[in-house]
């Protein structure tokens, strides 16, 4: 189920009624949550949900063994399972026919006739968000960072609460759990600033990314021929518009709806093209993963405290794998790679070249960064290394004969929405939504909302997916 | 912070701004009406799965969907036809998905409009893309856009402010069509899509009448004659007669031999287009090897004489009440034939 569909707007009435109705117990709430979760995932593709319950169920029953055993050979062999079992549903869900794809390459390179049908399997919806979510809680059981969820029903909420069940914020077990363990209601204000929030992810998604940008990146990338410089930078920087208000969209509209129930999420981003730098960039761009990616990757594989050779292999590796988390493409592996390079190349920089920053060369940085950020966007959007190639030569002006392929209009709406985008950003890179609108008349503040509202029901979202939904 | 003010302004200014629309557009002429897309057509296709030997299915492109009419169908046979023709589309991959997926053996008429039967079988190609298109959402529809679809329909039936189209007419209101309406220049030098206003209503069984205004305003008919010669004189690919026939023929012979009962028509066409099918696509090169080779019981428009005369307003489609009399007069052309049987039961 999408949140830019009327179905969900129906579901969420339902499931507010039921929470805030004196039906229940909090027990039964939060069974009626766990059963609308499912019921979320399940008008998906309801077999699909069997997974869920496979994956909550072995580490439900690895976290009650971490917890209890002490023999530290039988808690590897434990954390071991849990790994296997969600990292091969990963693998083959989502690495399976590129696997297969790869190995086939292989062997025809090395002069063994091989060749494989592609598989035909479905990528169950946010496997990746979900996978990462219960991986955290069994490696902080084993770590002993975390206590074991209370009660399975905990648990199983936590693995499948549905307004972060497909694209997150990847929620770590200690954030969550225990707010499950007492009774949850929003104030009247948390209810209406969750209210606020999800009608500013819908409006980033189904007005800004959808409406306003994704035909202009998608006539861009799904160009054959090479196109001009201009045509190039307009389609990549509506790319990186797009998948900003698409992803951030959702992230908001999750954290609103959460809130709406009483339950806090964490925030997801943090106004990233205004990023100074890739380490800040990584602290602003879906923070729930790199946070995820910096804990049970980059330190135990040494992080900073090995030396400077092995910090730098460190992180081109968690960059790589972070690339290859997005999807199963080489492209993907490319992003990282270069998300990689840039954050060694930054680290090599600040060792010798130090910047005290202010307004000035902070804008001038902050942009120079979105800039070199939209150079890995390409490899991000583009299906194929042609594609990529064609357009990184075009947005090197090295195309001097490129096709002319937008409208000036299209140029115009991209070129004002991004810059509206990213001066947005530096204003607000030191501050919240929620401080801003603090300070902000209630009329300010109401007409906004009606704007936005109305934005969106003119709109007509055709139900579109949200492009974190494939990863 | 205390929210409820501005909540409540937001509420009160979103119900104003949105009423405001509405009554804007009702003032422009606009009605609410159904979107023709994928779910619209997912629902009828669905019905072929338990459809018996007595029913009917209309197959083809706009010409069929345009031409008959469902109500005088089925008050000529007693059964109302599942209306499964696509607009701009092949109905190759349609009856190919029915032929193969399905049981059915009931009666199946397949609409000939040379032009887009005969285009292709690339998958690629809009003609086939198109109708394959909706064959795979029917396929891949999932549970929540089926709900969706159906929490929809009230909406669309009763506001216009909610019009949108999956085609992508140029008189749609949403906020992408609108804005795409808006032109500066033309930085690319190519020539620019013509405006192709939608010019008729469809219901929710996909009953599809032409609009008044095609049938009687020269003006609005004109503009639509012109997206014609601007598709058909941009239509580089030349026809895959081969191709098309023998693909068709291969699931008309698995159709008839399980006892399914297949008619082809081809509907009338009028002026240019007419014109450049006669000269391009001719009855005796496309249309009687495709008669002879499939066996199947056929209806050229030409051949009756109560339908030589029939006019399309933008050359390519009846009016409302010409359809109505073409539907009500071929049905009993094709009972007089035992094309048809007669199952209505007074």
């Amino acid at each position: 189920m999408l949140f830019n569909s009327l179905s969900f707007i129906v579901f969420l009435v339902i499931v507010l009624a039921l929470y805030y109705s004196k039906l229940f117990n909090w027990t039964g709430k939060k069974r009626m949550l766990l059963f609308a979760s499912y019921v979320f995932y399940g008008l998906w593709n309801p077999p699909l949900v069997i997974l869920l319950w496979i994956s909550t169920g072995v580490d439900w029953i690895t976290g009650k063994k971490l917890s209890t055993e002490e023999n530290q050979k039988k808690r590897k062999l434990w954390l071991l399972l849990s790994m296997c079992v969600n990292l091969g549903f990963l693998g083959f869900f989502k690495y399976g026919n590129f696997l297969l794809e790869n190995f086939t390459h292989l062997m025809n390179s090395i002069g063994v006739e091989y060749q494989a049908q592609p598989m035909d399997i479905i990528l169950p919806m946010g496997i990746s968000f979900y996978t990462f979510q219960t991986m955290s809680y069994t490696i902080d059981m084993y770590l002993k960072r975390t206590e074991r969820a209370k009660t399975f029903l905990d648990f199983a909420l936590y693995v499948t609460f549905f307004p972060q069940l497909v694209a997150g914020p990847i929620v770590r077990a200690g954030d969550l759990i225990s707010q499950f363990y007492e009774e949850k209601r929003a104030t009247i204000n948390q209810f209406i600033w969750g209210t606020f929030l999800l009608t500013i992810g819908l409006f980033q998604k189904v007005v800004l990314a959808d409406t306003l940008l994704s035909d202009t990146s998608d006539e861009v990338f799904g160009a054959k021929g090479v196109l001009s410089g201009l045509d190039a930078w307009t389609g990549t920087l509506a790319f990186s518009g797009q998948i900003f208000f698409d992803f951030a969209g959702y992230s908001t509209c999750a954290i609103g709806i959460a809130l709406m129930l009483g339950i806090i999420l964490p925030d997801n981003f943090r106004y990233p093209y205004a990023a100074i730098g890739f380490s800040d960039l990584w602290r602003r761009w879906h923070i729930s993963l790199s946070t995820w990616l910096r804990d049970y990757l980059y330190i135990p594989l040494g992080g900073n405290k090995h030396g400077i050779l092995r910090m730098y292999v460190a992180l081109m590796v968690t960059m790589l794998l972070g690339g290859l988390w997005h999807g199963a493409a080489w492209t993907f592996v490319i992003w990282g790679a270069l998300h990689g390079i840039y954050l060694v190349i930054e680290r090599l920089l600040r060792n010798k070249i130090h910047i005290k920053i202010n307004a000035i060369n902070g804008i001038f940085l902050a942009l120079l960064t979105y800039t070199l950020v939209n150079f890995t966007w390409v490899f991000f959007r583009a299906r194929e290394f042609s594609t990529a190639k064609n357009i990184i030569t075009s947005m090197l002006f090295m195309n001097s004969d490129g096709e002319k392929l937008l409208q000036t209009f299209d140029i115009l709406k991209v070129f004002v929405l991004i810059t509206l985008l990213f001066i947005c950003h530096w204003v607000m890179r030191n501050t919240s939504m929620e401080e801003v609108s603090k300070k902000t008349s209630p009329w300010l503040l109401g007409i906004a909302w009606a704007v936005m509202f109305f934005l969106i029901a003119i709109a007509q979202g055709s139900g579109e997916q949200f492009i974190y939904f494939q990863f | 912070m205390n929210l409820k003010q501005p909540l409540f302004i937001a509420i009160t200014l979103s119900i104003i701004c949105l009423l405001s629309w509405e009554i804007y557009w009702r003032s422009q002429g606009k009605i609410p009406d159904l979107d023709d897309d994928k779910n619209l057509w997912a629902v009828q296709r669905a019905k072929v799965d338990n459809a018996t030997e007595n029913d009917a299915v209309l197959l083809g492109s706009s010409r069929v969907l345009f031409d008959f009419q469902l109500d005088e169908w089925q008050a000529e046979t007693g059964v109302r036809p599942i209306q499964l023709a696509s607009a701009g589309a092949s109905p190759l991959p349609i009856f190919h998905d029915i032929v193969n997926n399905t049981n059915y053996k009931g009666t199946i008429l397949v609409g000939v409009t040379p032009g887009l039967f005969f285009s292709t079988t690339y998958p690629e190609a809009s003609p086939w893309k198109r109708a394959q298109s909706r064959v795979d959402y029917f396929k891949d529809r999932t549970y929540a856009q089926r709900l969706n679809h159906w929490l929809s329909l009230p909406l669309q039936k009763n506001f216009v402010l909610v019009s949108t189209s999956e085609e992508g007419w140029s008189d749609d209101i949403d906020l992408k069509s609108l804005l795409n309406n808006i032109s500066i220049s033309n930085r690319t030098g190519k020539p620019q899509y013509p405006p192709f206003n939608s010019f008729a209503y469809i219901e929710e069984d996909r009953n599809n009448p032409m609009s008044k205004k095609t049938a009687t305003d020269t003006v609005f008919a004109n503009s639509i004659k012109t997206v014609w010669k601007f598709l058909i004189m941009g239509n580089q690919n030349p026809p895959e007669r081969e191709a098309t026939t023998n693909f068709f023929l291969a699931d008309a012979k698995k159709f008839m031999e399980r006892g399914g009962n297949l008619i082809l028509v081809r509907c009338p066409s009028s002026g240019w287009i007419k014109g450049g099918e006669d000269k391009f696509l001719s009855r005796e090169e496309f249309w009687e090897p495709l008669v002879n080779a499939s066996k199947a019981k056929a209806y050229y428009f030409e051949d009756y004489n109560q339908f030589k005369n029939l006019i399309c307003p933008e050359d390519s489609h009846l009016s409302a009440k010409d359809a109505r009399f073409f539907t009500t007069e071929l049905v009993r052309i094709m009972k007089a034939d035992g094309a048809l049987s007669n199952s209505k039961t007074n």
